[in-house]
């Protein structure tokens, strides 16, 4: 309790310190608003966002103005991410692939500035979250992150391909699965992990680093919807109310157990070292699924969905940011580019650092967030007016600044390739009615997922025991378990009448 | 996603490069210069890429914006990259001696001496074990090792990394045999040892000293000829505790930056002065300290024959072990 009292009393210090300095505010606005952009146009990603900044202080400026500036654009492009793929069904970011899932089908229904309103609010709520829980519990979550090994994070990643795969069939859940495993499949390609072999390279140098991420996000998720967008050539959603964007006290006093299960989820995500907001964004959308009162309306528009997942990559931040300032371990990309600013500085993050640093993270942290907020209630107003943009004029101006985005990888032409042949297949199973989102989460944990299934099986002798032995492995591995038990007809006939409970009226 | 930058940079290069057909005559350098970073965003290379950029900004007319361009073999799409661009010393190249590797795994056709480097500085590699670990000493893991070989597990970055290859000397120098389990770097291999997956851990003095000053971490042995003195405790050289070492452990990281060895002579000086004068600030001073990094200083021949000795061995180490592609004979490069 004493230390409680202490890190408040030490937050409260620096939070009216940087409050006071008029200085601060020109970083915030100016930052917030750089990450926002970032975020938002596909493609541009937070990482790039807080390295291009690192890059533009290095050393020259004093490290708590930079700090400001790097984690306002941080907490700004996790949450401008969420502008795209609630307007447009295209995720600014792989952080906010999960909120495309209810956040498009609320702007197909005009309900678009409602939906802007709860996610600024989530984000925001979800921030404080993440932050509150860095200055109170790091030490605990520290020593649950710090434990984490080989085993459990495959399990994890396995449980995420496969809850992804899940959730996101619209028939048939193999279907999802399918495309869980093809996602996974292309994250074989390049060198493998542990022993540097090339696999399905075919003498061609360009996939001896794999698939990157990026233009397969951009051609999975923008491409079938730019040619959707232009087949039908008419207004795919609504001219939306502008109406009220600021959300109702009383509907945000209600969503409060959805808004703290999925910050929750979202900070202990981010905690663990190497897995970030995206990954933080799909398991709470996940669990508010199964454990939220209106989980038959995950997917088609439900609010709890929306908070899900935005409340949950926007904690992720202040998670990420434990393992990184007390272990020196980056919990995320993001957070993984901040710890190189702090490098130049001569900062080394780590148990040594200084405590007062961790304080004025997070006095910046909540400041940020709250820019983020105002700024947000203001800048979702303008963004909306795009829907009422010709889709003809507007989706060629998104192909472009998805090619953009997709070039900033810097994997040159070929990356342009990989992203118009993903867009393709992604357009031919969207008309098959096969789920995309889990091919994408294949190929962001499956890379995870084959390093650490291989190397738990390295250390142990090739003995799969250590998927058991492990507590945090077994509980991981009857997870997964689980998830597949729970599909398969039979089984799921049995629990049914076990529980008594009568076939849902869909 | 790192590289906006360079697509900024790509376009502010060919716009200047058509200027310079007027401007010809101008004296080199007369506009910025970009160096690409082979390694990614928050690593040791990239940290003194960028800090050494700032301290050289400042003794030349220009500025220097640094980009990441990372990925491929052993930084080979970096180095590929630079290779590709015009040899007028615009365009540097940020590397470290783990891109000796690059043409022995088939990630580039070239051999090292292609650059003209300059050497910043290194951090000595040393051993270590999770804090809770039963070994007190180098002495008592070597036994285990010995005792059962081949099932101790350690971490020690990726196949061919410079602490790789300081691990394999040790097996060497004290018939030792550990199972190495290799990681993507230093620091997720560090992490695993904090988790206790693996018993030990070699990697820098710069890259454990937060894990090993809070406790997470216990130093066992320098891998280096000198005693390291850490927060107030001295680290021994395991070149104490077993004879002969000397001969397996001439490794040392050698962290900076190159440009083409094609590059004029008058760009090479220019950059030469800049970075002598850079080394021997005390913003360099200071920042070494603070990183737990030895200075090095070295351009051009000097740090030629360094990186030339480091290819060498890398290279007829990995052939030997069997993890190189491409036989170092056919490449030219002599046996160490």
């Amino acid at each position: 309790m004493e230390f409680v009292a202490t890190q408040i009393a030490g937050f409260w210090g620096s939070f009216i310190g940087l409050a006071s300095d008029p200085i601060t505010y020109v970083y915030l606005i100016a930052s917030v608003f750089l990450g926002i952009v970032f975020g938002a146009l596909p493609g541009l990603t937070a990482t790039l966002a807080v390295t291009i900044l690192t890059g533009f202080f290095g050393n020259k400026f004093p490290l708590e103005h930079s700090l400001i500036a790097l984690i306002g654009a941080y907490v700004g492009a996790i949450y401008g991410g969420s502008y795209p793929s609630i307007l447009l069904n295209i995720p600014g970011t792989a952080a906010s692939a999960a909120t495309a899932m209810d956040g498009y089908p609320l702007t197909k229904q005009g309900r678009g500035g409602e939906a802007l309103g709860i996610t600024t609010t989530a984000s925001f709520l979800g921030t404080l979250f993440g932050t509150l829980c860095l200055l109170i519990f790091v030490w605990v979550l520290l020593a649950v992150s710090k434990n984490i090994a080989s085993p459990e994070k495959a399990l994890l990643a396995l449980f995420g391909i496969l809850l992804s795969g899940t959730l996101m069939s619209q028939d048939l859940v193999i279907k999802g699965w399918i495309a869980g495993l093809i996602g996974l499949a292309m994250a074989m390609v390049g060198l493998d992990p542990i022993l540097s072999e090339s696999r399905y390279t075919f003498g061609w140098s360009y996939l001896l680093s794999g698939f990157q991420v990026v233009p397969v996000l951009m051609g999975a998720f923008a491409i079938p919807q730019i040619m959707d967008g232009l087949r039908a050539t008419v207004m795919v959603a609504q001219v939306p109310q502008l109406g009220r964007i600021v959300p109702k006290f009383r509907e945000v006093l209600r969503r409060m157990p959805a808004i703290t299960r999925s910050g929750a989820i979202g900070t202990g995500v981010g905690a663990l070292p190497g897995v970030g907001e995206d990954v933080a964004g799909w398991v709470s959308y996940g669990v508010g699924k199964a454990s939220s009162k209106e989980s038959k309306l995950f997917g088609k528009g439900s609010i709890d969905g929306l908070i899900s997942a935005e409340a949950a990559n926007n904690a992720a931040i202040g998670g990420a940011l434990i393992p990184l300032l007390v272990l020196g371990i980056p919990g995320s990309p993001p957070a993984a580019a901040l710890l190189g600013a702090l490098k130049i500085n001569n900062v080394i993050p780590g148990p040594t650092i200084d405590p007062a640093l961790i304080l004025h993270v997070v006095a910046i942290l909540v400041l940020a967030s709250l820019t983020m907020f105002i700024m947000g209630l203001f800048t979702a107003r303008i963004f909306i007016t795009i829907l009422r943009i010709p889709q003809t004029v507007f989706l060629p101006v998104v192909m472009v600044l998805t090619t953009i985005g997709s070039f900033s990888v810097g994997g040159g032409i070929n990356d342009l390739f990989l992203m118009i042949a993903v867009g393709l297949v992604a357009y031919t199973m969207n008309v098959m009615q096969y789920p995309i989102a889990p091919l994408v989460i294949g190929v962001i944990l499956g890379g995870l997922f084959d390093e650490t299934f291989r190397r738990s099986l390295l250390i142990s002798d090739g003995d799969m025991s250590v998927f058991v032995s492990r507590p945090g492995a077994a509980i991981l591995l009857a997870l997964n378990v689980l998830l597949i038990l729970s599909q398969i007809p039979a089984v799921k006939n049995g629990f049914r009448r076990l529980t008594g409970k009568k076939e849902p009226v869909a | 996603m790192k590289n906006l930058a360079t697509l900024l940079g790509a376009t502010v290069m060919l716009a200047s490069t058509a200027a310079s057909f007027n401007a010809s005559a101008q004296e080199y350098p007369y506009r910025d210069i970009t160096t690409a970073v082979v390694w990614g965003a928050g690593g040791g290379t990239d940290s003194i890429n960028r800090m050494i950029m700032a301290e050289m900004e400042k003794h030349l007319p220009v500025g220097i914006s640094v980009i990441n361009q990372t990925g491929g073999v052993a930084g080979s799409n970096g180095m590929v990259y630079v290779m590709n661009q015009p040899d007028d010393g615009y365009t540097l190249v940020g590397l470290s001696e783990s891109n000796v590797t690059a043409a022995v795994q088939g990630g580039w056709d070239k051999r090292f001496n292609f650059w003209h480097p300059f050497i910043v500085g290194g951090s000595p590699d040393l051993i270590s074990v999770p804090a809770d670990s039963p070994y007190n000493t180098l002495e008592e893991l070597v036994e285990a090792a010995k005792a059962a070989p081949g099932t101790v597990p350690a971490a020690a970055s990726g196949s061919g990394s410079i602490h790789h290859l300081n691990l394999l000397a040790i097996e060497n120098g004290t018939a030792a045999k550990f199972k190495f389990v290799p990681y993507k770097g230093s620091a997720p291999g560090q992490e695993a040892a904090v988790a206790g997956e693996v018993a030990l851990v070699v990697t820098s003095l710069a890259e454990q000293a937060p894990l090993i000053a809070g406790g997470q971490l216990r130093p066992l042995a320098m891998l280096t000829a000198d005693d390291a003195e850490f927060d107030g405790k001295t680290i021994k050289s395991a070149f104490s505790m077993y004879d002969g070492l000397d001969k397996y452990l001439p490794l040392k990281q050698a962290i900076g930056f190159a440009m083409h060895g094609s590059t004029s002579d008058d760009a090479k000086a220019k950059i030469t002065a800049a970075f002598d004068k850079a080394i021997a600030s005390d913003v360099v001073a200071e920042w070494a300290a603070a990183n737990n990094y030895d200075i090095g200083g070295q351009s051009g021949a000097e740090a030629t024959a360094i990186f030339d000795n480091l290819e060498s061995t890398f290279a007829w180490t990995l052939w030997d072990l069997g993890a190189a592609k491409v036989d170092p004979a056919t490449l030219g490069i002599p046996k160490p």
